[in-house]
């Protein structure tokens, strides 16, 4: 085990590096001279292009440059926002809980739903009832998330006039539409995942041995079936994170709420590169982590992950 | 029933054939392709199908509810959204395939490379993919279009390069598993070159699995586009585009909801179709695999 950790470890560090570079590399990559492209070509004169070289470091060898970006940034420095001449790294600490709300909200509808559809699908397998959770599945998969969240405002708050369209809180209310755009078509996945799972589960020799014992059924499905079934579930769910990061970027643009998502969208347009880069390299290290934890769970659950 | 005791004369028996056929048999595979010829031709034959002009304004019609005149209502400039409906499918459906080709076609050959060759090019080629995926999402692409600027070229583009880790990662695993196979040796001692072997014995042997990533990869591809887009970093308006009519018309969501509606409900049967196909091309290909996938 300790060697399995030592090497999944290591693996992660290695990629960190890899993002970090191409995360540094963004400002270089830029077509043509950065400045003029921050600056606008009207407003570009000597004195605020050197300036400006001198505030991003431009003026150093490249290595110097990565070497400063990647110290500064272990120290939690991501520079200054061009915009805003504030700190990136406070930019986006104020931005993140918004973010992280918005995704465990969502993660929550897709549990929840996901496997009680599952569960509902698995035990009524090939009955109208099953069909009809994989045909809503299947629907769910294919729908934009902007265009749920729109069904949803349509619905929700032009028609039922329940929940608001723009929701900037972290309340039920202000949650409430907002997760479950995000969190459908993930419970879409995972009623899919539950209802083969299940499947499975079923099939094993210890439920025929719980159901031989004479177990109510209720307990059978509850205490034996469901709590194995939903093991692949829980570890496929901490890969998920990634389509919810992601997906909070739509979903914060449309309902007009706070998060990183939309600061990055936002900085993008304002090619306030310092902020993109820094919400970039904060959320793909947020998610390099959660893969980490979720392979070093996995490696102690599983001995035979460890041993590959 | 009775065509099954007909002797039919042209069946070929090639695995691609039986696969075809497979495919071509699947209830949900018709719905889907029939669907997705309807889009494309909807899309493509819109100057026989409506007298409007996507980008003309005409502001004495705004925001009309939908009518016999016009389908789908107009917009706030007075434009038919029937019109831009169809005008915005041929880019969606452009955007969601040039995506997808892009993407293929690096990730492919990254993957070739990287698999048949080995060594220390394999460890960084691998690296890299790894550094790639890490990127949540949609997220690479934003990175890539905060590079690049935003543009309807730039969002295509960005597209393809978020789709190359998913296809090397395929390829490079494919490639592992037919490389040691005794026909490649054969073809080695016979003299073959690297790149013939490459394009001759080992890409057509993944293609079967290759297959399932590229039509699903289709709707995903749509999809981001779409979301691309959506966010403004697409398409300049006045162009019509399915993710950029529905971000215009989210301003006039409480007074004029067929200005969102539509956009949306065309993404959605675009991605529809092409995953109801793709599960079934998924489903012949997990029948007829030759090639097991090796970790």
């Amino acid at each position: 085990m300790f060697i399995y950790l030592i090497r999944r470890l290591f693996t992660s560090i290695l990629v960190m590096f890899g993002i970090s570079m191409l995360v540094f590399s963004v400002i270089h990559l830029v077509p043509g001279d950065v400045t003029t492209a921050i600056l606008g070509r009207q407003n570009v004169n000597a004195e605020k292009v050197a300036a400006l070289r001198e505030q991003l470091g431009l003026n150093d060898p490249i290595i110097v440059q990565y070497g400063r970006y990647v110290s500064h940034a272990l120290r939690g420095d991501l520079g200054n926002s061009i915009r805003t001449k504030q700190p990136v790294s406070k930019a986006i600490a104020e931005q993140l809980p918004s973010t992280f709300a918005l995704a465990m909200s969502a993660l929550t509808v897709a549990i929840l739903l996901g496997a009680i559809l599952g569960l509902v699908a698995a035990l009524r397998h090939g009955s109208w009832v099953d069909t009809f959770v994989m045909g809503l599945s299947v629907s769910g998969l294919s729908i934009p998330t902007f265009w749920m969240g729109l069904l949803l405002i349509l619905f929700f708050s032009v028609r039922l006039k329940l929940f608001p369209s723009i929701s900037n809180g972290s309340s039920f209310a202000d949650l409430f539409l907002p997760a479950l755009t995000l969190g459908l078509p993930e419970a879409a996945v995972v009623a899919r995942m539950v209802r083969a799972s299940m499947l499975d589960v079923l099939n094993k020799e210890y439920i025929t041995t719980a159901r031989a014992k004479g177990l109510l059924e209720q307990w059978v499905i509850l205490k034996h079936a469901l709590r194995n079934a939903l093991i692949p579930v829980v570890t496929f769910l901490g890969l998920q994170m990634a389509y919810l990061l992601g997906g909070a970027t739509i979903v914060e643009t449309m309902f007009a709420r706070q998060g990183i998502g939309r600061l990055a969208v936002q900085s993008i347009f304002s090619r306030d590169y310092p902020m993109v880069q820094g919400v970039v390299l904060v959320t793909a290290a947020i998610y390099v982590l959660i893969n980490t934890l979720t392979d070093i769970t996995y490696g102690f659950l599983n001995p035979k992950i460890r041993l590959q | 029933m009775t065509s099954n005791l007909t002797p039919s004369i042209s069946h070929s028996n090639s695995p691609g054939m039986r696969m075809l056929r497979q495919i071509l048999r699947n209830r949900s595979a018709q719905f889907g392709g029939i669907l997705l010829l309807l889009l494309i031709f909807l899309s493509y034959a819109a100057p026989l199908l409506t007298d409007f002009d996507p980008n003309r304004n005409a502001p004495s019609q705004a925001l009309q509810p939908p009518s016999i005149d016009h389908f789908m209502g107009t917009d706030n400039l007075g434009r038919d959204t029937f019109t831009r409906f169809l005008y915005g499918g041929q880019l969606s459906l452009r955007v969601g395939l040039s995506g997808i080709i892009v993407g293929a076609v690096l990730g492919i050959t990254l993957g070739l490379v990287s698999g048949y060759f080995g060594g220390w090019l394999d460890s960084f080629l691998s690296w890299f993919n790894d550094v790639l995926m890490a990127f949540p999402d949609i997220l690479l692409a934003l990175a890539i279009i905060a590079i690049l600027g935003p543009g309807i070229n730039n969002a295509m583009l960005a597209i393809g390069i978020s789709f190359i880790p998913s296809f090397m990662r395929l390829t490079r695993s494919s490639v592992l598993a037919l490389r040691e196979m005794t026909y490649i040796e054969a073809s080695r001692a016979l003299g073959s070159s690297d790149i013939r072997i490459m394009l001759r014995h080992i890409l057509p042997n993944s293609v079967r699995t290759l297959l399932v990533l590229v039509t699903l990869g289709i709707g995903s591809s749509i999809l981001a586009g779409a979301a691309l887009n959506f966010l403004g970093l697409g398409a300049e308006p006045p162009t019509a585009e399915w993710g950029a009519m529905l971000n215009a018309g989210m301003k006039y969501v409480r007074n004029a909801w067929w200005l969102t509606f539509f956009p949306g409900f065309g993404i959605f049967l675009a991605v529809l179709s092409i995953n109801l196909i793709g599960d079934a091309v998924s489903d012949a290909v997990a029948g007829t695999t030759i090639v097991k996938e090796r970790k």
